[in-house]
């Protein structure tokens, strides 16, 4: 999922830092002082998920979790994975500094669409509803997230569609996995803290 | 609540921990060069097509990897070799041999590679004044290559493995962030309120 120092043509790299600050100067404004440490304790929980490891076959894929930080942050969702991808760039290695911003396109990008598009749905009804959209979300946020990755790889000259299947197939049991997680979250939280999903305005967020 | 059940999936998801990157190394092997790829789990690239470029980007040439990850590749040129590996869904191996380094293989006659090789260099001196022939060098030296390659490679995953130190310190790092971020947000506020 992380794409590595070296894979991408210049360009896209310049393009994704680029789209990475404008999304992370988004989410900071949309950051209001009682979600940060919410954001915080997401951007730690994105950091450890890729050490979680899912074995298939003779390889190994690991989560993300980005969909469940969209579903709670929305726009906040960028800084939050931007700062996880930092560090595990720097800790573990994983993607490289000049791909950061693409890798932070590809991964928050798609916690921002889901977040604006199931946020709604998951804060409205009751908690079991709310966690059903919550796990489409969480398995949508991968889904797209392979296909960002894939037009990123095609953008610098790879074969889309190969690429695309590639790396959309190889994650199709961390969707699964997420899909339960995101819910299983989402539905404690609507249980226990359900004003996560309230804005301070008192609209639904 | 959801806070303290992140915190503990947080604290126990780095049991099973295995790193997932790419690492690649060359070194002087005889007057070839020899290098290997593979993910840091252990699983090497097999059969991977590595392309050879110099530093302006032409082409000197392809070699593949073996079933254990390992290429070799006879310099002809003493410029610097870059080698290329694209293990796809974007993982790419790049790793650069300058071109001193490069010209100081192809100087040497296969015997007196060994010399390159800093931990062989001793016996290569010892096994000479011993009076050993231009044969049994070589053989030595291949043997010693051998013999340091698990090492070389338990060397290179431990280098790319995440312990446990270093999950708590970028999860302190996170909150000290956040909290700091959070500070000044609290200050912003309460000097707007003044």
């Amino acid at each position: 999922m992380h794409i590595v120092d070296g894979a991408l043509s210049n360009p896209v790299v310049i393009g994704g830092a680029v789209s990475a600050v404008g999304g992370i100067a988004m989410g900071l404004r949309n950051l209001p002082l009682e979600r940060i440490p919410a954001a915080g304790v997401l951007s730690a929980s994105f950091f450890v998920a890729s050490l979680i490891h899912v074995p298939i076959g003779p390889s190994s894929v690991h989560l993300i979790l980005n969909g469940l930080a969209g579903l709670v942050l929305g726009w906040a969702a960028f800084p939050a994975l931007f700062v996880g991808l930092l560090l595990q760039a720097v800790f573990f290695g994983f993607g490289g500094l000049t791909v950061l911003g693409v890798n932070a396109v590809n991964i928050a990008l798609p916690a921002v669409l889901v977040g604006l598009m199931f946020r709604p749905l998951v804060a409205r009804g009751s908690p079991l509803q709310g966690a059903i959209w919550g796990g489409i979300g969480g398995g949508a946020a991968i889904a797209f997230t392979t296909l960002a990755v894939a037009v990123s790889l095609m953008l610098s000259g790879d074969e889309f569609i190969l690429a695309a299947k590639l790396v959309f197939f190889s994650h199709i049991p961390v969707m699964l996995i997420e899909a339960l997680l995101s819910g299983a979250a989402i539905f404690l939280a609507r249980r226990v803290k359900p004003e996560l999903f309230v804005d301070t305005k008192g609209s639904l967020a | 609540m959801i806070r303290s059940c992140v915190l503990i999936l947080a604290l126990l998801a780095p049991l099973p921990a295995l790193a997932h990157n790419v690492i690649s190394s060359v070194f002087p092997s005889g007057s070839d060069i020899e290098g290997e790829v593979g993910f840091s789990n252990g699983d090497m690239a097999a059969d991977l097509l590595i392309e050879v470029f110099d530093e302006a980007g032409g082409k000197l040439g392809e070699t593949r990897t073996d079933a254990d990850g390992f290429f070799l590749f006879t310099p002809s040129e003493p410029v610097t070799h870059i080698f290329r590996g694209d293990l796809g869904a974007g993982h790419v191996a790049e790793v650069i041999m300058d071109a001193a380094e490069v010209a100081q293989i192809m100087g040497q006659s296969p015997s007196m590679a060994a010399l390159a090789a800093t931990s062989t260099a001793d016996v290569t001196s010892a096994s000479r004044s011993a009076g050993l022939s231009d044969q049994a060098r070589a053989e030595l030296a291949t043997m010693m290559r051998n013999e340091l390659r698990p090492l070389r490679q338990e060397l290179t995953a431990f280098k790319n493995k995440s312990d446990f130190q270093s999950v708590l310190g970028g999860i302190g790092y996170i909150f000290g962030l956040f909290g700091l971020g959070f500070y000044i947000a609290a200050r912003r506020r309460i000097g707007g309120k003044a």
